[in-house]
């Protein structure tokens, strides 16, 4: 039924935003953090849109779903920046270097912030699709009462 | 189905069901870098599409692209979201007449 392909849609939106609002929220964590596993500062991490076939799980057997697929989204990638870390002055700090300046996360707040309300508008979006998409299955699904 | 009244309305919700899956898929990929706004041609498939057959995703002209160039309106979709699920429910409550009327007769039947 292509109504129900069209709720694994939304899902796959709201899947994808969340993927994103998590990666954003740790950017935001670690804007002040020295040390990492890989060495040197934390880097921040973005996520990849890229739209993708969202095929229902019953497609198998229906060619005209095959024929036409609901286009989903998936994070195809999570990206690190590769810009150089800020130097800050600061000769105590045990992770500063010969020269007494310490390598710190290249990250603006501010953009993290405005790219977090992006994500929840994005996905306060697709869980209104998904209602909307809801409420027509479950009045098909009245045409029998 | 029943008559071809009942047919068209069944014609008519499945269109509206197809373009419901597409403004999903537009309003998911709102935030993927060179995605863009897909759409049927309402008014031409429900006029010329035969009953069962897939209609045709179009590209949508005339919207601005944002840099990453996709080209989704959040305005566009909300709107066509909100008016879909009300023609939907519309023409479910016609077909619910039409059925209750058979329904009717079945039951004039028996008394």
């Amino acid at each position: 039924m292509s109504l129900l392909s069209a709720m694994s849609v939304s899902a796959s939106g709201m899947a994808a935003q969340r993927t994103r609002a998590e990666l954003l929220v740790q950017n935001i964590a670690n804007s002040e953090t020295t040390r990492t596993a890989e060495g040197g500062p934390y880097r921040r991490k973005d996520a990849v849109f890229s739209s993708a076939p969202q095929a229902s799980e019953f497609s198998a057997v229906f060619q005209s779903e095959l024929d036409n697929p609901a286009t989903g989204v998936e994070v195809s990638d999570i990206v690190e920046d590769s810009s150089e870390p800020d130097k800050r002055y600061i000769p105590g700090h045990p992770d500063a270097d010969k020269d007494g300046y310490v390598a710190f996360p290249h990250i603006n707040p501010a953009e993290d912030m405005a790219d977090l309300v992006g994500a929840s508008r994005g996905y306060q979006g697709n869980i209104a699709a998904m209602a909307a998409v809801k409420d027509m299955i479950l009045r098909s699904i009245d045409l029998m009462k | 189905m029943l008559d071809p009244i009942a047919d068209r309305i069944e014609h008519y919700m499945d269109l509206l069901a197809a373009r419901q899956k597409l403004v999903a898929g537009n309003i998911a990929n709102a935030d993927t870098p060179g995605y863009k706004t897909k759409d049927i041609d309402f008014q031409f498939e429900f006029m010329s599409l035969m009953k069962g057959d897939t209609p045709d995703v179009k590209e949508v002209d005339g919207l601005r692209s944002k840099n990453d160039g996709n080209n989704v309106d959040m305005d566009r979709e909300t709107r066509l979201l909100a008016e879909n699920a009300i023609r939907f429910n519309l023409a479910s409550n016609l077909m619910k007449s039409q059925l209750n009327m058979v329904r009717e007769a079945i039951q004039e039947e028996k008394n």
